[in-house]
C-alpha cells in the first residue's frame, strides 16, 4: 500500500491541477470558448486519434524535432570535438558559439524561411540551429575537462593517439554530453513546435494555429496537452537511454530525480 | 650519504642534470626541479621523499615520459626517454581508474593493447585481480569499491602488463591509516614475489622507511636532492615498526626533512 502511494505521489500535483481545470471550466465564471472543460478536450483528442489526426499531426512534429535532434547531437559532439583539440576550429567557432549561445535563434526563422522555403527542410534545419548549442558546448566544456591522469593511465598502458579519444576522452565526457543532449532535447521539441506554428502546415503546431483560427478552442488546448504528453514521454525516455548508457555512474544506482 | 657521479652498477634509470620549469597558464613560472642526478638499479625499491610541492612528482612524471624533459637527461636501459610506456607502469594517488569500466575490463585494458588472444587476456587479468585480492569483485565498477579496493585495481591493471619498473606517486596517500598499512605490506609481498624496480613517491617517512631500500630526501622549491639513506632493515617482519632500528632511521630522515618541510609551509 505505502509503495502504491509512493508510486502515485508525484502524479497528484498534476492530478490537483486537471482536477482544478475540470471544476474551474465548469463552474461558469469562464465561457468554455475561454477554457473548454478538460473532459472536452480528452473527448477531442480521443477523436483525433480515432480518425488518425493525432498519429498524422504527432508523426509529423516528432519526425522533425527528432531528425533535427539527432543532427544536432551528431554535428554538436563532432563540433565539440573539434574545437576542443583543433587549434583552427577553436579560433573559426569558439567566438560563434559564444555569441551565437544566448542570442534567440528563433529570430532567425525568416531568413531560414526565405532560404529553404515552408517546409520539413526549414522547420527541421531550425531545430537543428537551437539544438546543437547545449551539445556542442556540453561536449567541449567535458572534453577539456578530462582528468590527465586517466589520459596517462591510459597512454602508459599502451593506447595510441586515437585510441585515447574514443576510448577515454569520450567514456569520460560522456556524462556531460548527455546532460547537453537532455537539455537540446526539449529545445529541439518546443522550437518544432514554435516554427510549425509560424509556417502553418499539418503538425501539432500548425494544427494548433489552425484550430485557433477557426475559433476552436478545445482543438487549440488539445494541442497543448498532446504537446505536454510527448514532451514528456520523450524527456523520460531520454532519462532511460542516460540511465543505459552510464549504468557505471554512482548517479545510476541512486538517481537523484523521479 | 652523498650522490655518485659514476654508478659501479648498470643502472636501470639514469637521471642526469635534470632541472624542469613549471609553467602556469596563468601566473609565475616555478623552477620545480634543479640538477637533479639519480641512478636506480634494477629491482631496487627507491622512495622519493620530501613536502609538498618539492617536485617529486614532476620528477616521476618525467621518468614516466608524461612531460617533455626540457634540460638535462633521463635514460631508461641507455636510451633517452621518449613518451610512456608499458615498460614504465604508473599509480597514481587518486587510482586514474577507468570508471567506466568493471574491475576487469579495467586490469584488461592494457592487455587488449598487447594483442594477446581474448582467453590469455581473461587468465591474466583474473590471475592480476586474485593477486591484489579483489576475487568477487571483478563485475564491480570503481564507483562502487573502496578506496583501499580502488587502489588495488589500479594496482593490478599497472602489474597486469609486466612493467619492468613501478613508478608510484603517493599511491596510498589517499587512504585512511588501516588500509594505508595493509596495502604497505602487500606491496612489498608482490614486490618480492615479482622483483621490480620500484620508485615510489611519498611524504610520509615512516612508509618510505617501510618500505625502501634507499631513500632519496628532495629539498622544497627549487627541486634538489638533498640526501640519499641507504635502508637495511628486515622489512619481512611484520613487526618492524617496534624495532629501534626503524626508530632511529625515521628519526635520520625526520632530521633531514624538517627543514625542508618547514620551509615549504
Amino acid at each position: 500500500m505505502a509503495r502504491l502511494i509512493l508510486r502515485v505521489a508525484p502524479w497528484l500535483s498534476v492530478l490537483a491541477v486537471a482536477l482544478a481545470w475540470e471544476l474551474f471550466a465548469r463552474s461558469g465564471a469562464v465561457t468554455p470558448f475561454m477554457l473548454p472543460k478538460l473532459t472536452t478536450v480528452l473527448a477531442r483528442i480521443w477523436a483525433d486519434a480515432g480518425s488518425g489526426d493525432l498519429a498524422h499531426n504527432l508523426g509529423l512534429t516528432l519526425y522533425r524535432a527528432l531528425a533535427g535532434f539527432a543532427v544536432a547531437a551528431l554535428a554538436g559532439i563532432g563540433l565539440g570535438f573539434a574545437v576542443a583539440y583543433n587549434r583552427a576550429a577553436r579560433w573559426l567557432f569558439d567566438p560563434l558559439i559564444s555569441v551565437g549561445f544566448p542570442m534567440p535563434k528563433i529570430a532567425f526563422l525568416p531568413i531560414i524561411t526565405l532560404w529553404l522555403g515552408f517546409h520539413d527542410v526549414s522547420k527541421i534545419s531550425m531545430v537543428v540551429f537551437d539544438a546543437i548549442f547545449p551539445v556542442v558546448t556540453a561536449t567541449l566544456a567535458a572534453t577539456l575537462a578530462v582528468e590527465r591522469e586517466l589520459l596517462w593511465s591510459a597512454r602508459n598502458l599502451g593506447a595510441s593517439e586515437r585510441e585515447l579519444l574514443h576510448e577515454v576522452v569520450f567514456p569520460a565526457a560522456l556524462p556531460q554530453i548527455m546532460t547537453g543532449l537532455q537539455v537540446a532535447l526539449p529545445i529541439a521539441l518546443i522550437v518544432c513546435i514554435v516554427a510549425e506554428m509560424k509556417l502553418g502546415g499539418v503538425g501539432l503546431g500548425g494544427a494548433m494555429i489552425t484550430a485557433s483560427r477557426f475559433a476552436d478552442s478545445p482543438g487549440v488546448f488539445a494541442g497543448i496537452v498532446e504537446i505536454a504528453i510527448a514532451g514528456y514521454v520523450l524527456v523520460r525516455l531520454m532519462a532511460r537511454v542516460r540511465a543505459r548508457l552510464l549504468a557505471w555512474h554512482p548517479e545510476t544506482a541512486a538517481p537523484a530525480s523521479v | 650519504m652523498v650522490e655518485s657521479k659514476e654508478p659501479p652498477v648498470k643502472h636501470q634509470i639514469v637521471v642526469e642534470a635534470l632541472s624542469h620549469t613549471y609553467r602556469p597558464a596563468r601566473g609565475r613560472e616555478v623552477l620545480a626541479l634543479e640538477e637533479v642526478s639519480l641512478a636506480i638499479a634494477p629491482r631496487e625499491f627507491v622512495a622519493l621523499l620530501g613536502p609538498s610541492g618539492c617536485g617529486k612528482s614532476t620528477l616521476l612524471y618525467l621518468i614516466g615520459g608524461f612531460l617533455p624533459v626540457e634540460r638535462g637527461a633521463i635514460r631508461i636501459e641507455g636510451a633517452p626517454v621518449a613518451g610512456p610506456g608499458p615498460d614504465r607502469g604508473i599509480v597514481f594517488q587518486h587510482f586514474a581508474l577507468f570508471p567506466w569500466r568493471t574491475v576487469r575490463a579495467n586490469v584488461r585494458y592494457g592487455l587488449e593493447k598487447l594483442a594477446l588472444a581474448r582467453e590469455e587476456q581473461e587468465r591474466r587479468a583474473q590471475a592480476f585481480i586474485e593477486l591484489v585480492g579483489l576475487t568477487g569483485f571483478e563485475e564491480s565498477y570503481p564507483s562502487q569499491l573502496s578506496g583501499g579496493m580502488k587502489q588495488r585495481a589500479a594496482l593490478a591493471r599497472t602489474l597486469a602488463v609486466d612493467p619492468k619498473m613501478l613508478l608510484m606517486d603517493e599511491p596510498f596517500g589517499a587512504l585512511d591509516a588501516q588500509t594505508r598499512s595493509l596495502m604497505q605490506a602487500e606491496l612489498y609481498a608482490i614486490w618480492q614475489r615479482t622483483p621490480k624496480t620500484v620508485l615510489f613517491v611519498t611524504h610520509d617517512v615512516q612508509e618510505a622507511v617501510r618500505l625502501a631500500q634507499r631513500v632519496v630526501v628532495m629539498s622544497a622549491r627549487p627541486g634538489k636532492i638533498k640526501a640519499t639513506v641507504d635502508i637495511a632493515l628486515d622489512r619481512a617482519d611484520p613487526h618492524i615498526y617496534r624495532s629501534p632500528a626503524f626508530a632511529e632511521k625515521v628519526d635520520e630522515i625526520w632530521n633531514l626533512v624538517r627543514d625542508e618541510a618547514i620551509k615549504a609551509q
